[in-house]
């Protein structure tokens, strides 16, 4: 199947014509993703810091993460489907633009890098949850975790200054 | 809506602004941040990020207030852990904010949204320096109880509230009628 068509589809169903027709739509939806991010961002951070024992060293990493996870998945569900709606409105354009998919492989790394750290060390959380030092692959997550975050903010503000350079 | 905006700008173009915008749109800095594209993106990432620090630290003492977030944390703990947080985020984000202002002189001070944004931050940070006292009288009676009075939680959900219209207001900026 060819995908420069499937892209198109999107750009041209009803949903994506809206909001790229729309005055208001795209604005108020990128508003929504902007709130939404920043909200994951700042969550996943303060659990990363929990983490690198920068901050929060009288908590339990358990604890932290049960603070903030159930907002950060929340967020994220947010800032997905605004996204989504984002790039049907451009999706050729955003498919172009290697911004956009450096955003994109930088938000599989941020997952793949939670998915390996849930799989392997945080199995033995409860032996270094409080007081005890943190794991080196904990804290080498914390760290991978902050660096994927920026660049997703980073990529993500370069595609608004390059869109329409690559198509 | 459109309308009023598009009055307000007209009104902007009357004032000094006008002189002060073009001004500093001539200052080597400005013309040096003109010059370098990737400048405002980076400057907007710090201040997005800086936004990060700023809004996951208001949600999460919000929530500790609302009973939703923390509870095992007495009050005290979690405005010792997040409150610097706010305050030096806020730092970076005048810092930020300024830079991109040098940068694009004209884009925000001839702007009716930067005028409606800047009156929300102000809006926000006293509503939260005052929030900040009276949660702080409270302190005591909530290590016991988990939960304050309800204007008190009004005043949670309302300062959360108030965050989000900043962040509109912002990214609403580049759409402005100008």
């Amino acid at each position: 199947m060819d995908l420069a068509s499937v892209w198109q589809a999107l750009e041209t169903s009803a949903v994506g014509s809206f909001v790229a027709e729309s005055a208001w739509a795209f604005p108020t939806i990128e508003s929504l993703h902007v709130i939404a991010i920043v909200t994951v961002i700042g969550t996943i951070a303060i659990m990363d810091l929990r983490l690198l024992g920068l901050a929060s060293r009288d908590r339990a990493v358990t604890a932290m993460s049960n603070d903030t996870l159930p907002w950060t998945w929340g967020a994220f569900v947010i800032a997905a489907i605004t996204g989504s709606l984002l790039f049907v409105s451009k999706a050729s354009g955003y498919m172009a633009n290697p911004y956009f998919l450096a955003k994109m492989a930088m938000l599989v790394c941020a997952g793949l890098n939670m998915a390996i750290l849930h799989l392997s060390v945080w199995r033995t959380v409860h032996h270094w949850d409080s007081n005890q030092a943190v794991p080196t692959a904990a804290k080498v997550a914390g760290a991978l975790s902050l660096f994927f975050w920026i660049l997703v903010v980073f990529f993500g503000r370069a595609i608004g200054f390059t869109l329409g350079i690559y198509e | 809506m459109g309308d009023l905006l598009y009055a307000f700008t007209e009104w902007l173009r009357t004032t000094q602004l006008t002189e002060l915008a073009l001004a500093i749109s001539n200052h080597p800095l400005s013309i040096w941040i003109g010059s370098h594209f990737w400048a405002i993106p980076i400057i907007q990432t710090l201040h997005i990020l800086a936004i990060a620090a700023a809004f996951g630290s208001v949600v999460m003492i919000n929530l500790r207030i609302l009973g939703l977030s923390g509870k095992r944390s007495t009050m005290t703990q979690v405005s010792r852990r997040y409150l610097p947080w706010i305050w030096w985020a806020l730092l970076v984000l005048v810092l930020t904010g300024i830079g991109m202002v040098i940068g694009e002189p004209v884009r925000e001070l001839i702007n009716p949204v930067f005028w409606v944004k800047m009156v929300l931050v102000i809006g926000v940070v006293l509503v939260s320096l005052w929030f900040q006292a009276t949660v702080r009288r409270n302190m005591a009676q909530w290590e016991v109880t988990h939960d304050g009075r309800v204007a008190i939680r009004i005043g949670a959900v309302g300062i959360i509230l108030l965050w989000c219209m900043v962040m509109f207001a912002g990214r609403w900026i580049a759409y402005a009628p100008v």
